[in-house]
């Protein structure tokens, strides 16, 4: 089609151009017509209904005219364009009004006579025309040319009307473009008329086809034509086209938007609501209460914004009402009537004759409970994309008789929300029409109708029903998340549906909400909505621009709640971002509460007076002596309340340590003379150096600021990712037992690193070496610790053992204790943390047992310089804490720990994790009767020996002889030295599960041995080390 | 509602346990563990009533701990939509009042308060009726439904009406008879 369009064009160029300009009407008409016709072969009948001017061919003709006046652009109003065009060509400014809006309402009035004008109308029309044409023949030809310029397109959308092809109507390569062309703002209109006037001028020689200028588009303009040079051409010289603009070529496929109509026609209904879009009210939400579309005009329902003084003032002076005219823009409130009578404003009270309502008149305006009605034309309001916001609606709502009917026309409100809405699985509820509270699933969503999925039966799978009958339907329970207005990402659950409007309690706030149902969708998220902007976050403590300070206890869209630091009364301000100086940190800003025991962060008070008077809660913030308490019970304020330090009273450390370690602990603080509440203090400042840093100290007052114990995560140095638990805190430096290792290290941190269960950086400088069984020259030392390690067990750890293992275990299940139980675990197996256990205390027998072999164990070993942090760390200790502390320190702990757990259980996996370690890998096998031993004694020869009797102290019988026939005697076990079996010796195994067995050396492999046990026939493979040959004799 | 159920659960045990009562140190550590948590599909466990199997153990590198799989029978706790609970007041405030039934929180929101029933602030917060025969207040036992769940890693937090019939009042401290 288009291609015959651009065919036709040329060939009837030319014929008509040769065509007399003098013909008269008839043949002018004709030739017209015939041009369409040509244009047009299908439509011949066209050329017949035209001629015989048929009543009901009328219309289909109106259109075509419309379309040759309208031309560029294309005018719904179909009717009326057939006047329109002969209008216009009376007035002989062809194209002018084409581009004016405002001709419409003329051409309605006009167009609803059309009928009866018909065919004398039309000649009467047409003979002015004729005759003007006769005397200015300029005039003829360029409306020729427009006809047959717009002529074209006139019987294409004959087309449009008849056949109903309108894909093959849509601009395709071969039609002339359109070109966007910038220009001057506010101009566009100017410039189009300024071209028309410039083509009337020029001619032909113009060879634009159109120019178009949309009211909505500001800055430029559409122009059409086949070639950019030709557009340039056309605007060349014009003032309001910027000359270095960039001409622009609008997509084929865009082409039709630019100049499709939307539909004029919004429904501005009752109960609509609009915007103001001028006036005093400019932005006001009104309600439409009454549609008057032959004048334009609505009469809205608003919330005033009077100046009742002024009003008063004018009134009186001049007695004639007065348009309000001022630049300051009293606030909307609702007229009082009484208020207005009292400034001696006359009200009187009328009767609205058409509705039959009372209203107030005030100086010409209208009033009724307390809103003022008012009729505005339509161009002044806006009705596309209104959100009115809750507040504004609840406004609206409040003094109205009942808000039933406001909330019904909360539907209306739907009207404007955005595409895409609805998605599939929604569960809707039907609004409006016949199907009113049909509920249903959204199955699938169209342009404008969406397809619900009912949930009563016996109606069709699907129905099809108008997005605007739809909204959104939630049951009390179901849990959402706020997706759109001022709550905007908060969740919660609803609670209750009214209407349209949603009440849902907040996840975090536990306050209820009120929201638009379209605005939530469901969701099983939880989340507080927004927390953080800029740098500030909830529950931060910032410092304000008047000077005060406070918390931030709810973060809006772009404000922030904050809580004063005003003790006296809970004080929440409503606080911008600028408002914000900066972020108070949380450094120490340690405070006394009324008993003058310190306060820091974290610590739980008890408020004794003010407002919240008994509530209790960890400390977040503080700062100049004020608390900001955190009370999880506490609804208002996010559970912050603000308290002056010396209106608290601090409870006990966030461990609640004191319930847990019970009164041993205060026995055991009243014993070392403290006073009852010291604990409290030294375990919150331990850097602060309490009188006494003791890790007795420690230990028991465990608090929040206390690592004693703590797991931690060691990010840096040669220990970088070891987990381990923090011994003793001296300072900035900590001890800590790692836990894959059996040591401890020492490693400086950092105190603000530092929070309960975390990783804390700890650069290691030194480490004390704990393995101290690796070492050789302790090994030997070992041996005459033994016999008295052994009989030191009874007395010394059987009770200890007991002592031991109930705390141990009390500990372990208790539900009070808030760690992990990798922690527990280590805690309790680990020797260092037996101290706290009474059996420990000074004076009682069985620790002093246990101090005794400390030196002994010293003395033993040998060169101890390898082990400095070893050797020493007792000695700081025992002098300057007498009794108790030695054995909380982990080196000395370990001490006696370690050789007493040996002849325990030698080898094997006993309850101290300790011992086998230490007695299976390290300290190499331990002698057992029976096995074949080199005996060398300083100054004699290696001698062969059994031996027969092992003694408690370590040292051996030996019976010389490699049948143990000899001489007996007493060695030391490092005067001794096993004799390694070879392959189909008999031997006894010395260390693993199987100590004591013996068994045949079946073979060799490496530094493994394959040992057939005698008693059970297995075949092991053990460590050749372990194994002792057996005299040969015995067998 | 209350179930009776089997769960499973890996527990993880110190080496320091092993020897005799290594079963028992086991049972109490899982009991320790695993009672007064929730879960969202099982709810509460309030308490462990036996114990079906213990797998074997597998130790862990590193650290020796071992690894049991327990199979053990449970009383659980599950608030569900639509059931009715007895619950205890705990807070009144304009916007409703917080009710626990054991170890659930229950929200009943003023709009699911039967409309006769106005808040009165003061000393003792509370909702009464107005010719004041019902009073909702503190330690006030009501009955009420549960409309709505939402359940956390650790807790489960309900939503429930009073507005229907035979809920509401069933004791109420203030009025003592």
């Amino acid at each position: 089609m288009p291609r015959r369009r651009e065919e036709e064009y040329d060939d009837e160029m030319e014929p008509e151009e040769d065509e007399d300009v003098e013909e008269e009407y008839e043949d002018e008409e004709e030739e017209y017509d015939g041009g369409k016709a040509g244009k047009k072969r299908r439509r011949s009948d066209f050329i017949d209904d035209l001629a015989e001017e048929d009543d009901e061919e009328e219309e289909e003709d109106d259109d075509d005219e419309d379309y040759g006046g309208g031309g560029g652009k294309r005018k719904a109003k179909k009717r009326s364009g057939s006047h329109f065009f002969e209008l216009e060509a009376q007035v002989d400014t062809d194209e002018e009004e084409e581009e004016e809006e405002g001709e419409d309402d003329f051409i309605v009035d006009t167009g609803a006579e059309l009928p009866d004008e018909d065919d004398e109308g039309r000649r009467m029309h047409r003979r002015p025309l004729l005759h003007r044409e006769e005397d200015q023949e300029d005039f003829e030809a360029l409306e020729r040319t427009i006809h047959e310029r717009y002529g074209r397109r006139e019987v294409e959308y004959d087309d449009e009307a008849t056949e109903v092809e309108q894909q093959a109507l849509l601009p395709s390569v071969r039609d002339p473009k359109l070109w966007m062309v910038k220009c001057a703002i506010g101009r566009e209109r100017e410039v189009a008329v300024c071209l028309m006037q410039k083509a009337i001028d020029k001619g032909p020689e113009l060879q634009i086809r159109s120019v178009v200028a949309l009211d909505h588009l500001k800055n430029y303009i559409y122009i059409e034509a086949d070639k950019e040079a030709h557009v340039k051409e056309a605007i060349k010289g014009m003032r309001n086209i910027f000359a270095s603009a960039k001409i622009m070529l609008v997509p084929i496929k865009e082409m039709t938007d630019v100049l499709s109509v939307e539909s004029k026609a919004v429904d501005i209904s009752r109960d609509t609501w609009v915007r103001m879009k001028t006036g005093t009210y400019k932005g006001d939400l009104a309600k439409v209460v009454d549609v008057d579309n032959v004048r334009q005009k609505v009469t809205l329902k608003l919330i005033p914004r009077i100046d009742l003084p002024a009003l008063a003032a004018k009134l009186e002076g001049r007695e004639v009402p007065k348009k309000k005219n001022k630049t300051f823009n009293p606030p909307p409130r609702f007229m009082n009537m009484d208020e207005a009578r009292e400034l001696h404003i006359r009200v009187e009270r009328r009767r609205d004759p058409m509705t039959g309502d009372y209203f107030e008149n005030i100086g010409g305006m209208m009033f009724k409970d307390g809103f003022l009605y008012k009729s505005f034309s339509m161009k002044s309001i806006s009705t596309q994309n209104i959100q009115p916001t809750f507040d504004e609606l609840e406004k609206f709502r409040q003094p109205s008789e009942n808000g039933d009917g406001d909330v019904a026309s909360l539907s209306t409100l739907f009207a404007n929300r955005k595409k895409g809405h609805f998605m599939k699985g929604d569960r809707v509820i039907v609004v409006k029409g016949d199907l009113k509270n049909l509920k249903g699933w959204v199955e699938k969503v169209e342009e404008d109708t969406v397809h619900i999925k009912p949930n009563e039966k016996g109606l069709p799978a699907t129905l099809a029903i108008g997005d605007r009958e739809l909204c959104k339907y939630f049951e009390p329970g179901n849990h959402v998340k706020v997706v759109a207005g001022a709550t905007e990402g908060a969740t919660g659950m609803v609670v209750s549906v009214e209407g349209h409007v949603v009440n849902i309690v907040s996840d975090t706030t536990k306050e209820l909400l009120r929201v638009f149902a379209d605005n939530i969708v469901e969701s099983s998220e939880v989340t507080t909505g927004v927390t953080r902007i800029g740098e500030y976050e909830l529950h931060d403590l910032v410092q304000l621009d008047d000077m005060s300070f406070g918390v931030i206890i709810r973060v809006e869209s772009e404000a922030f709640q904050v809580l004063k630091g005003v003790p006296e009364k809970p004080e929440v301000a409503l606080v911008r971002l600028r408002e914000i100086k900066f972020k108070l940190d949380r450094k120490n800003n340690g405070t006394q509460d009324r008993n003058g025991n310190r306060l820091s962060v974290k610590d739980v008070v008890k408020i004794l007076e003010g407002p919240c008077k008994g509530k209790q809660g960890p400390v977040e913030h503080i700062y100049k002596g004020i608390l900001f308490v955190y009370d999880r019970h506490h609804l208002e304020h996010a559970g912050f309340i603000c308290a002056k330090a010396q209106s608290c009273v601090l409870v006990g450390g966030s461990r609640a340590n004191v319930d847990r370690n019970g009164g041993s602990l205060h026995s055991k603080f009243t014993k070392f003379g403290a006073p009852p509440r010291a604990p409290l203090s030294p375990m919150r400042s331990p850097r602060g150096g309490p009188p006494v840093n003791s890790a007795g100290r420690f230990r028991g007052g465990r608090g929040h600021d206390n690592l004693v114990g703590a797991i931690i995560k060691i990010r840096m140095g040669p220990h970088k990712g070891c987990n381990g638990i923090v011994k003793e805190v001296k300072g900035n430096a900590l001890r800590v037992e790692l836990e894959a290792q059996m040591r401890i290290v020492t490693g400086k941190f950092n105190r603000d690193q530092i929070t309960d269960n975390v990783n804390v950086s700890t650069p290691f400088r030194e480490k004390s070496r704990f393995g101290m069984g690796s070492e050789t020259p302790v090994h030997p030392s070992r041996t005459p610790l033994r016999p008295y390690m052994t009989p030191m067990r009874d007395p010394g750890a059987t009770p200890v053992h007991d002592g031991m293992r109930t705390p141990m275990r009390d500990r372990a299940w208790n539900p009070y204790t808030p760690m992990s139980p990798p922690r527990d675990d280590w805690e309790d197996g680990n020797p260092a943390s037996w101290g706290s256990s009474p059996q420990y205390q000074p004076g009682s027998p069985p620790s002093r047992t246990y101090e005794a072999p400390t030196p002994g164990y010293g003395d033993a070993g040998t060169p101890r310089d390898s082990n400095p942090a070893y050797a020493n760390a007792p000695s700081p200790y025992l002098p300057s804490t007498p009794g108790g502390q030695p054995p909380m320190t982990p080196s000395s702990a370990y001490l006696p720990g370690t050789p007493g757990g040996q002849p325990m259980t030698p080898g094997s996996g006993g309850l101290d994790m300790m011992s086998p370690v230490v007695g299976g890998d390290n300290e190499g096998p331990w002698l057992l009767p029976d096995i074949l031993v080199n005996v060398r004694r300083p100054g004699e020869d290696g001698d062969i020996g059994v031996v027969r009797e092992v003694l408690p102290d370590g040292s051996c019988r030996v019976a010389l002889g490699s049948s143990g026939s000899g001489e007996t005697i007493t060695v030391l076990t490092n005067e001794v030295e096993v004799v390694a079996p070879r392959k189909s010796d008999k031997i006894k195994i010395m260390g693993g599960t199987h100590r004591g067995a013996t068994g045949k050396l079946i073979g060799i492999d490496g530094t493994d041995g394959i040992v057939k046990l005698d008693i059970t026939f297995d075949v092991k493979i053990l460590d050749l080390d372990i194994l002792a040959k057996l005299p040969h004799v015995k067998e | 509602m209350f179930f009776h159920i089997v769960l499973e659960r890996n527990m993880q045990l110190h080496p320091r346990h092993f020897g005799r009562d290594l079963r028992d140190k086991l049972v109490s550590k899982l009991m320790k563990d695993v009672e007064g948590t929730c879960s969202g599909r099982h709810g509460f466990v309030v308490a462990i009533t036996g114990i079906e199997s213990v797998g074997k153990g597998l130790i862990r590198d590193g650290t020796g701990f071992v690894t049991f799989p327990v199979k053990y029978l449970c009383v659980v706790f599950r608030p569900f939509k639509g059931e009715i609970l007895e619950a205890v007041v705990t807070m009144v405030n304009k916007m409703g009042f917080f009710a626990e039934a054991g170890p659930v929180q229950i929200f009943v929101s003023n709009h699911l308060i039967p409309d006769d029933m106005e808040f009165q602030s003061g000393d003792v917060p509370n909702y009464t009726t107005s010719d004041g025969s019902v009073k909702i207040q503190k330690d006030s036992e009501v009955r009420l439904k549960i409309i709505g769940t939402r359940v956390d890693a650790t807790e489960i937090f309900c939503i429930g009406t009073i507005k229907d019939d035979f809920l509401g009042v069933i004791s109420d401290p203030g009025s003592t008879s």
